[in-house]
């Protein structure tokens, strides 16, 4: 009896204890909301893959079909719209090892100073629970922002490999402001040895990888913006020699605007205006320098407010107002 | 039994199952007319034949099988009936109040199509720029999650036919929004030319800045590209 009584909870305490010892086990097999986002830069690109897409926004739809091929360390790409005038992109994309400063930031790799928000202080990562897209099991991701200066996200993101099955881009009231989804997608294993199209042998390749958050180098710029929404950091930047028209390009990891300054005659004649193409919206303001006339536009898919407050921000740098001056003179 | 009489027993049969159609139904309507003006009332008329059927129906359904006919007493306790009137008053009322909701309906339908419509389908294969007011951003852009892809829930305005070619189903279009308006020496077609430039340059540099896939691809096509190089 006694002998029985003693197995029961020899019995009991082993059970206890397999519980126990799997924990870490099964904790270590689930990601964290912030970890599966983290994964699906890496996952579009080195993974090979087809499939078709749609886009949904203001109640139209497009559907387009997409071949991703990682040869020798680069990205092809071969992107064809399957409706309206069957626009098609043929790209050579990246090295695999090339790491851009929006893939830095949204890793939280230390590039950035120790002063600056990283992705997680921005943002809120929260699982909610599975869904089926394209037939694959994925896990649904809510990334929500912490103030108000920029949009949130609704992601799928694939169990077996991480990639991003689905983005819903989310406006402050909660609304869905345009949704990106695969219906059909496939990782077969041909893709692998696929003899790679002429067309996409022949592409011209995406413009040269930044060895360091450095490259992108602010101080030959003109001008300066005096208000950028916490988190945003300079990805690259382009001056044309001739015309000294600038393009910026901010991200924070995941949402990115670009700021456009151009002193053409064709811009001239335009007045101060806002527009919007789907989910990107656009703020040209017009700022006149010493009888030069400046057309300042941001670009992106930012809230209207944030993008008006960064467009009011950019102001010529002082020695750009004495060098206009003197030139005038 | 004639060929035309075998006929009609059919129909007459398929009505009791309820499976008639409209031109059949009329068919036996008239030939139970033209029984009562011949005075036919033997079991060859389409009312004996209807009787008979029903009697098998409940015979072969264990129900008891009676031979009353309601039918003459009903058809008199009708005809004795006075006649419904109604208030001259009250029928005007009743109609005017169908015509005012008639014509607050076609208010609606007039408003919502011309805000859906506006302005003219001519600009819409060249961009959808949205107004930059922010209410109008939140309220109208995007899709409702619970609905199917292209549907909106402001489905019902779009069921009111606004006339022959003006197409409904075309995404909701608006101009571009002028702030302060200095002098017109542009055209709205330079403007455009020049904001869809700049967007495409954005997504260009979206493309390769981002980390978010193939997204970028999406937002811009080459209809808008091509306008830019006008």
């Amino acid at each position: 009896m006694t002998v029985n009584h003693w197995c029961k909870n020899l019995k009991l305490a082993a059970f206890i204890a397999a519980i126990f010892a799997h924990g870490p086990l099964v904790a270590e097999q689930i990601k964290s909301a912030y970890d599966l986002v983290r994964g699906t830069a890496k996952a579009a690109k080195e993974l090979n893959y087809r499939g078709v897409f749609t886009y949904e926004f203001r109640g139209t739809l497009r559907s387009i079909k997409v071949v991703h091929l990682v040869r020798d360390g680069q990205t092809y790409e071969h992107i064809v719209h399957m409706d309206g005038d069957g626009h098609e992109i043929v790209r050579r994309g990246d090295d695999v090892g090339c790491t851009r400063p929006a893939e830095m930031l949204l890793l939280g790799t230390d590039f950035t100073a120790d002063s600056s928000p990283r992705l997680d202080d921005l943002y809120s990562f929260y699982i909610r629970g599975n869904a089926r897209i394209a037939g694959r099991m994925a896990y649904m991701v809510e990334i929500r922002p912490k103030d108000k200066l920029r949009y949130g996200y609704v992601v799928a993101i694939d169990k077996l490999n991480g990639l991003m099955l689905q983005s819903m881009l989310i406006s402050q009231s909660g609304k869905p402001l345009e949704r990106f989804q695969y219906v059909d997608i496939s990782f077969p294993g041909e893709l692998d040895n696929i003899q790679l199209p002429e067309q996409l042998v022949n592409s011209q390749q995406a413009p040269g990888c930044l060895e360091s958050y450095e490259a992108a180098d602010a101080s030959v710029s003109k001008w300066q913006p005096t208000w950028l929404p916490s988190g945003f950091v300079l990805s690259d930047i382009k001056i044309d020699s001739s015309t000294g028209d600038e393009s910026w390009i901010y991200t924070d990891g995941l949402a990115l605007f670009s700021v456009f300054i151009d002193s053409a005659e064709k811009s001239r004649r335009f007045p101060p205006v806002d527009a919007k193409l789907g989910t990107t919206v656009a703020v040209l303001s017009k700022v006149t320098v010493a009888d030069q006339h400046y057309a300042i536009c941001v670009v992106g898919e930012i809230p209207d407010a944030t993008a008006r407050q960064i467009a009011a921000s950019i102001s010529p740098l002082a020695s750009t107002i004495e060098g206009a001056v003197q030139a005038i003179k | 039994m004639s060929d035309s009489k075998e006929r009609l027993a059919e129909s007459v049969s398929a009505l009791m199952d309820g499976e008639t159609s409209e031109i059949e139904l009329h068919r036996i309507l008239k030939e139970v007319g033209i029984d009562q003006d011949q005075q036919i009332d033997s079991s060859d008329s389409v009312r004996g034949i209807w009787q008979r059927y029903h009697m098998v129906a409940a015979s072969l359904a264990g129900e008891p099988v009676d031979k009353i006919d309601l039918s003459a007493s009903i058809a008199a306790a009708i005809d004795a009936e006075d006649a419904h009137r109604q208030n001259p008053v009250t029928r005007f009322a009743s109609s005017a109040g169908r015509f005012a909701i008639a014509a607050s309906v076609a208010m609606v339908a007039v408003l919502g199509v011309q805000q859906l419509n506006s302005p003219d389908p001519v600009s819409t294969d060249a961009l959808q720029f949205a107004e930059m007011d922010i209410d109008a951003s939140q309220q109208n852009t995007g899709p409702a999650l619970q609905f199917p892809a292209g549907f909106q829930p402001n489905a019902p305005v779009r069921t009111v036919s606004a006339g022959g070619s003006v197409k409904t189903s075309q995404p909701p279009v608006s101009l571009v929004e002028v702030r302060p308006v200095n002098s017109m020496n542009f055209s709205e077609k330079q403007l455009r030319g020049y904001m869809d430039d700049i967007m495409l340059r954005h997504s260009n540099n979206a493309a390769l800045n981002s980390n978010r896939g193939m997204l970028p691809f999406a937002r811009i096509t080459k209809s808008e590209a091509a306008s830019s190089q006008e």
